[in-house]
């Protein structure tokens, strides 16, 4: 009995810890590839055809940028970066370590959801801010932006969880977190019943993002 | 106030280049609502936002109080936008922002603090008959109330210019009526030139001072309203005036029963008291039978439109259609007895 308690206190202790570092890993990238990736999204947006800072050469360039970053499986995307990992952290392995790939991941993504929230406002409504003689920045904050945070909001939370997942993967390849502690004692020890235990926080962290995404998008949204 | 001259857009289209605007002159009047009114492709939304430059037109002159407007770049050409207030079709409101968000936003791109800002919204919600709606978001409004805020909205910056892209178009007749109301008052009260597009003759005849027809980029015909109504030059001028006045026989009756030669006759002001008709029998001996018969209002001034059947008893058609003529009466031949 006693053995028992022990052993779950010591898992407890280990889910607690792996559940802080995957919401630690997530978190931080999600802040990076947001502040990053809403001014390439909003550059890729405003310089399309017909919009308010059409130019064509910088667009297709930011458009192939966000293609290819997104193209790159996350597996060997983390690899190949590892260079630039250490250059940043001074590692490649831990949890913080982990932030950079996560996040290099996850701007293109963040860029190309903005992108494509931005393109569902109604034109009419530019051209309105435009005819009463709005500068490019005062469409950007006071149009797009806000008339787009229904739909940003969601692209978050989209990416978070996305994040989630893929965070797992690089705790499977020593960063941390419930995915490192699903791979070393689920299947290295054969303790399926953390495997398990994993995969339930997992979900239930997947869940209650995505609950909260809906609240605060549907709050946002008056159209 | 507005002269354009020689206006011409050219859009390059896949099947090459199409004409929008072919060369258009047109001059409106300070505090006179203008109309301009043409078919779907004529160009009339193309023409109406050359006029702020929310398109670029590839020749001619737009002066307005004298100002080329096509020189206009930067920040002279948004201070000069500002000075011009635009309605559209859609209301094209910010969905993300209150009524009261909505008004001041216009005051808000051109730096006016809050305070004034405040003050201002305040009055345009009283203007536009929405103080009660203050709050509430544009999802929450019928299309006339909508109208309303892009009314307010598009007079924040205080403006001698009002652009309308068919701002009834897409409501109902009882609000499109409101609205109409509306703009005529606002003008009234704020000396504004209103300048509005629309393929409904009933809004031309509702409250424009004059009209352009527009049609494949041209002004086919333009003048004022009550006289373009009594003496239309162009077919498509007559098409649209039928919209809203429909002298048109009931089939088959024509051929039934006219046996004389059927003639329109439209009139404005005081003719219509004019006993014109035993005149017609007396005097130059032509029975007329009267098939149709109305009198409209077109801004204050009776419009009134007869279609007469004469049948010579003794006297000439031709000399009864003079003396018509004479008395100021516009006399159209639709079919010879
Ligand atoms: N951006 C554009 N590119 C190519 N062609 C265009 C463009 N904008 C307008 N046109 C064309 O120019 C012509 C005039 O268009 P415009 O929108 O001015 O017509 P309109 O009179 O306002 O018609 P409607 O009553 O349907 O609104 C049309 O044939 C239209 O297809
Ligand atoms: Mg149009």
């Amino acid at each position: 009995m006693g053995e028992l308690l022990a052993i779950l206190e010591k898992y407890n202790h280990l889910l607690l810890n792996g559940t802080l570092e995957t919401l630690y890993m997530v978190s931080v990238s999600l802040v990076i590839a947001v502040i990053f990736g809403i001014p390439l999204g909003v550059l890729t947006t405003i310089t399309r055809k017909g919009h308010i800072l059409t130019n064509n050469v910088l667009n297709k360039i930011l458009d192939g940028i966000i293609n290819i970053g997104r193209s790159i499986p996350f597996i060997i995307l983390m690899v190949a970066i590892i260079p630039l990992t250490r250059a940043l952290v001074g590692t490649s392995i831990g949890t913080t370590a982990a932030i950079v790939p996560l996040a290099v991941a996850a701007i293109p993504f963040v860029a190309r959801v903005v992108d494509n929230a931005l393109l569902e406002i109604d034109p009419g409504i530019i051209e309105a801010a435009r005819s009463m003689g709005a500068t490019p920045l005062q469409i950007i904050v006071k149009v797009l932006l806000p008339e787009a945070l229904p739909g940003l909001i969601l692209g978050v939370t989209l990416t978070a969880i996305n994040l989630i997942g893929y965070s797992a993967m690089a705790g499977a390849i020593g960063g941390g977190g419930l995915g490192d502690i699903a791979v070393r004692y689920g299947y290295q020890r054969f303790r399926i019943e953390v495997m398990v235990q994993t995969v339930i926080i997992l979900v239930l962290l997947v869940q209650l993002i995505q609950w909260a995404g809906n609240k605060i998008a549907s709050h946002f949204d008056h159209r | 106030m507005i002269e354009i001259k020689g206006l011409v857009k050219n859009y390059s289209t896949g099947q090459g280049v199409l004409h929008a605007l072919n060369g258009v002159d047109l001059k409106v009047n300070e505090g006179e609502i203008f109309g301009i009114i043409g078919p779907s492709g004529a160009g009339k939304s193309t023409l109406i936002r050359s006029l702020n430059l929310l398109e670029i037109p590839d020749a001619g002159s737009i002066k307005i109080n004298g100002k080329e407007v096509r020189s206009l770049k930067g920040k002279e050409l948004r201070d000069f936008r500002r000075k011009i207030g635009m309605i559209f079709q859609h209301f094209n409101l910010l969905s993300s922002r209150t009524v009261r968000e909505n008004i001041a936003f216009p005051l808000e791109i051109a730096g006016v603090p809050a305070g004034e800002r405040n003050r201002k919204v305040d009055r345009l919600m009283e203007l536009v008959g929405l103080s009660a709606h203050a709050d509430h978001y544009p999802s929450e409004l019928s299309g006339g109330q909508k109208q309303r805020v892009g009314i307010a909205r598009a007079l924040a910056n205080d403006p001698q210019i009002l652009l309308s892209d068919e701002a009834t178009s897409s409501l109902d007749p009882e609000s499109t009526e409101a609205i109409l109301d509306l703009l005529k008052r606002i003008r009234d009260e704020l000396n504004l030139t209103i300048v509005l597009i629309t393929h409904e003759m009933e809004v031309i005849k509702k409250i424009c001072d004059r009209v352009a027809v527009l049609e494949n980029g041209r002004v086919i015909e333009e003048g004022e309203v009550i006289d373009v109504f009594l003496n239309p030059q162009q077919e498509l001028t007559r098409r649209f005036i039928r919209t809203v006045i429909d002298y048109t026989l009931p089939e088959g009756l024509e051929e039934m029963v006219i046996k004389g030669t059927l003639v329109r006759v439209t009139f404005k002001g005081e003719s219509t008291h004019q006993p014109l008709m035993s005149l017609l029998v007396k005097k130059y001996q032509i029975d007329a039978n009267i098939l149709y018969g109305r009198i409209d209002d077109i801004q204050g001034t009776p419009f009134g439109t007869l279609i007469l059947e004469m049948i010579p008893n003794g006297g000439s058609i031709d000399q009864a259609l003079n003396f018509l003529k004479e008395q100021g009466l516009v006399v159209e031949v639709l079919k010879n007895g």
